[in-house]
């Protein structure tokens, strides 16, 4: 059948351009493998054109997504008419497809480079990344075999879906236009239009690509049982993917901080913890490079660390990607079924390497004789080994569904019949990570001091006397200002700033600014900075807002405020006012208005500053609150709405009268009524006429008063006149107040009068519930970010000039 | 091997041992008969909504109560002094995290797992055809 209105050259064109792209990148990995300069040429351009259709296929992609080409499912899911132009890219690596192909973009590109730069290792490197890159382009092949399908392309149209296959519609030729669905896509979910979902995606893969330049290198060395020459070129890559790695993780962090209620900027999250521990493992890597370079003997460990970093990534793509996480995370990807075809790539490369290394274990070169305790090598060593632990510590906690799946209940062999979860994730990593921090930390102070070979005592300490009186008197007074006594925090802190007050003193007074080692200089303060940032952030967070009308004994304060529209309470040192709500795209925005007391005491308010936290209306996920930050030099106040009643005016129902309520009184009872009003009966007065010995109707009214807080009280009567079987109200209204009140019947068992009372609708004051936390010192975590990337970058530049 | 190093092994074994400790410490997800079992112990239940019973928010006190059903279908009031999750009454599944007490299971902490109404508006509506 011809079908209507579809771009299936763009379909074709995509899709040849896929299956180009694998052919040519298992075609470099075969040519660079056998040995020869023929097959070296060959895999070269294999890698080139697998490079080049790899762009086509993306610039395709890119081009029918512009285009709103609503036949594709990638289209069709990712973008919508009204889509911002900006976020065409956050569209385009919303999906595993889409961001399957931002990493190998990455890889193409870094693996281009090599083709020129890695001269005589260029065929055992180039050869890993098109062996690496056929895995990848694997995984949006969308072919089948059989039934089993290898890859999910972002190239299949609507109606080739598996689910939409032989249903009625696709028999139309003209479905496009006959059918509304296909006129405008579902578009990009509103929780990631935002440009950290332009700038955070491609900075965290190009980190992870970049782990795979040392692991080449590595492979490449072991393969030539090489173990010197490429070394130097590995340095390099490594530290590049040291702080692209670093700064990805952290533009993460500052996402969540900004724009999304988690409380914070780390939460221990499967996603962020699994991008982590690479990190760690990299560093550590990195620092045995340096080792070897300056002083040999640590072929073995620098190349297990390069070599796992890229596994742990590979594991990492494996969790976050195969659906195994479930819900345990907040933010991994749909599962497209790929999970099979994600254990085999992380099989083989972990079973191809660590085999290789094994096998080549023997003969790799070994210390001579042992590190001296006071060399700088053996502590960078120490350091190494305790990122090592640190990160393995963080894998083994954050692969419980893992473990659940392999020894739970419904595991391949059960263990345990229950899945184990971890509780308190946050405490448990915090309790084991801060240890570990510490070590970290006085080791980056303390190895400055430390000389490679040797150092004397009376040397090590004479070198840092001036730092060590300095971090002592800023850390307590820091302590103090803070009022932070917990031991454990405190020496966090006195360690953090000792790296800091060590990086700075040592450049400065022992290397004499020497411009070669600024790089690690500003590197090492920058993650001194950051650990004290964090800690200092989290340790000492507050919640200044506190519900005050109810406090059980058994609970804690709860930490949430409740605010009238209009009202203005206090809050911490302020007092804050919720003065509008209004509606602005996906969001509802609640203007919240701080004040301040004068300062001259007279009780003065005067406005401070205006936060506005929001919900966004979110289809696909539910409503999600997104903060709003005051950011001040030495702390931020970041609010954000935990409750607001969000239903439409259709829902909360157009009754104009609600929360009727019946009470039931005696004269000269009083009744509480709505939280805030007291009404009494007092008197009851009834008409009764005789005639012909009957009754003939009764008129009955009851005398209410009704007082308020403010102490104003209202009289009224609502009345009840009976006829036989037919009762008639008279409601009595007080319009100041929004109350009705309806003599509704007599209780003939109590031979009390029943009087219903109803709100108006606009006499129910809206409310919202906020909570506010005090971050101190967080800029010190933003600062030493900035100064963690820079370093990385003067040491990579540095490096490059003189090789 | 020195002395010294054979300390700092030491040191390492200790700090891995620590980590292995608290690994141990984490616990399974139970269910609302083992919770009143051991009143006061915080642990994780996976249940859902009764929707049958009622359910209160109480912005004054934030106090949020409801009935939940867990896997093996015991039923439990939930007392829960937060703000109402958005969406709370859509939720399919929800993981408490608390402790039993006498009257009712106090939880600390609540997470819920949401049907996407993205989903449902995904179909094609293929009934339209025979229109």
């Amino acid at each position: 059948m011809q079908y209507v209105g579809e771009h299936i050259w763009a379909a074709d064109l995509g899709r040849g351009l896929t299956a180009l792209s694998f052919v040519f990148a298992l075609l470099s990995t075969l040519a660079y493998y056998l040995k020869g300069d023929q097959w070296k040429l060959l895999g070269r351009l294999a890698f080139r054109i697998h490079a080049i259709s790899l762009f086509g296929l993306i610039g395709t992609l890119f081009y029918i997504m512009a285009h709103h080409y609503f036949e594709f499912d990638y289209v069709w899911k990712h973008t919508s008419l009204d889509l911002p132009p900006q976020y065409l890219f956050s569209a385009f690596w919303e999906g595993q497809e889409g961001s399957f192909l931002l990493w190998m973009f990455w890889n193409a590109i870094l693996g281009y480079i090599l083709t020129y730069s890695a001269k005589k290792f260029e065929g055992p490197v180039v050869g890993v990344f098109a062996a690496v890159q056929a895995f990848l382009v694997s995984m949006i092949l969308g072919v089948y075999l059989g039934d089993m399908h290898i890859g999910y392309s972002p190239f299949i149209l609507v109606r080739e879906l598996a689910e939409n296959v032989g249903l009625p519609w696709t028999q139309f030729a003209d479905y496009l236009e006959r059918f509304p669905n296909f006129a405008d896509g579902t578009g990009l979910n509103p929780l990631l239009q935002n440009y950290w979902m332009t700038i955070h995606p491609p900075t965290l893969f190009l980190g992870f690509a970049s782990t795979l330049v040392p692991f080449s290198y590595a492979i490449a060395g072991l393969l030539r049982k090489d173990y010197k020459t490429w070394i130097k070129s590995a340095l390099v890559w490594s530290f590049f993917s040291v702080g692209i790695l670093g700064v990805g993780i952290l533009m993460g962090g500052a996402w969540a901080y900004e724009a999304l209620s988690f409380g914070g900027f780390w939460a221990w999250d499967p996603v962020e913890n699994t991008s982590l521990v690479p990190w760690l493992t990299m560093v550590a890597g990195a620092h045995l490079l340096l080792i070897q370079r300056n002083k040999g003997g640590v072929i073995p460990a620098a190349l297990f660390l390069l070599i796992l970093t890229f596994l742990l990534v590979l594991y990492s793509t494996f969790l976050t990607r195969s659906g195994v996480l479930g819900d345990s995370s907040v933010h991994a990807f749909v599962d497209l079924g790929l999970s099979g075809q994600l254990l085999i790539y992380l099989l083989f490369f972990t079973i191809g390497s660590l085999t290789l290394f094994l096998a080549r274990y023997k003969g790799l070169p070994k210390k001579v004789k042992e590190d001296r305790m006071d060399s700088r090598e053996f502590w960078m060593f120490i350091g190494a080994l305790i990122l090592l632990i640190s990160g393995l510590q963080i894998t083994l906690s954050t692969s419980y569904p893992v473990f659940n799946k392999l020894f739970g209940p419904d595991g391949l062999i059960t263990l345990y019949d229950q899945d184990k979860v971890l509780i308190d994730p946050i405490e448990h990593y915090n309790a084991i990570q801060v240890p570990f921090a510490i070590i970290i930390v006085l080791l980056i102070g303390a190895g400055q001091f430390l000389s490679y070979h040797r150092t004397t005592t009376t040397q090590f300490f004479k070198r840092q006397i001036l730092t060590l009186i300095l971090t002592t008197i800023f850390a307590g007074i820091s302590a103090w200002i803070l009022d932070m006594w917990n031991p454990m925090y405190v020496t966090l802190l006195w360690c953090s700033y000792y790296a800091v007050i060590a990086n700075l003193e040592f450049w400065i007074r022992w290397a004499k600014g020497n411009w070669s080692i600024a790089g690690s200089t500003v590197a090492h303060i920058g993650f001194g900075l950051i650990v004290a940032g964090s800690l200092v952030s989290n340790a000492n967070k507050d919640v200044i807002s506190q519900n005050k009308t109810f406090i059980h004994e058994e609970f804690p304060a709860n930490e949430n405020l409740l605010i009238h529209q209009g009202d203005t309470v206090e809050l911490g040192d302020y007092w804050v006012s919720w003065t509008e709500q209004r509606e602005e795209g996906y969001y509802q925005r609640y203007v919240l208005e701080f004040f301040k007391e004068d300062e001259d005491h007279s009780g003065e308010l005067k406005p401070a500053f205006i936060l506005s936290p929001s919900i966004q209306m979110n289809e696909r996920m539910g409503n999600v609150a997104e903060p709003s930050t005051r950011h001040f030099l030495t702390k931020d106040i970041y609010t954000h709405v935990t409750y607001a009643d969000m239903r439409s005016m259709e829902e909360k129902g157009t009754e104009e009268w609600k929360n009727a309520f019946d009470i039931e009184l005696a004269t000269g009872d009083t009744h509480f009524l709505y939280g805030k009003y007291q009404v009494r009966l007092d008197t009851l007065v009834v008409e009764a006429p005789q005639g012909d010995g009957n009754l003939k109707y009764a008129v009955l009214g009851a005398g209410l008063s009704v007082t308020t807080m403010e102490d104003s009280t209202y009289k009224i009567m609502p009345i009840y006149a009976v006829q036989g079987d037919e009762g008639q109200h008279v409601d009595a209204e007080i319009k100041e107040l929004g109350l009705k009140f309806s003599f509704d019947r007599i209780n003939y068992e109590s031979n009390r009068p029943v009087i219903t009372a109803s709100e108006h609708i606009e006499a129910e004051e809206p409310f919202i519930l906020i909570k506010a936390e005090v971050f101190p010192w967080i800029n010190l975590l933003w600062i030493g970010s900035l100064l963690m990337a820079l370093g990385t970058v003067i040491a990579v530049t540095t490096r490059l000039r003189g090789k | 091997m020195k002395n010294s190093q054979i300390a700092i092994i030491i040191a390492i074994a200790v700090l891995i041992g620590y980590t292995l400790v608290r690994l141990g410490n984490s616990s399974t997800y139970s269910n609302f008969e083992q919770a009143t079992a051991s009143l006061g112990v915080k642990t994780t239940v996976i249940g859902y909504l009764d929707t049958d019973q009622p359910m209160d928010f109480n912005p004054k006190t934030i106090t949020l109560t409801f009935t939940a059903k867990d896997k093996k279908g015991n039923e439990s009031m939930v007392v829960y002094h937060q703000p109402k999750p958005q969406d709370f009454e859509r939720s399919e599944e929800i993981t408490m995290t608390g402790y039993a007490s006498d009257s009712a299971f106090i939880a600390t902490d609540i997470l819920m797992k949401c049907p996407s109404k993205y989903n449902e508006e995904n179909e094609v509506q293929s009934d339209k055809i025979y229109k």
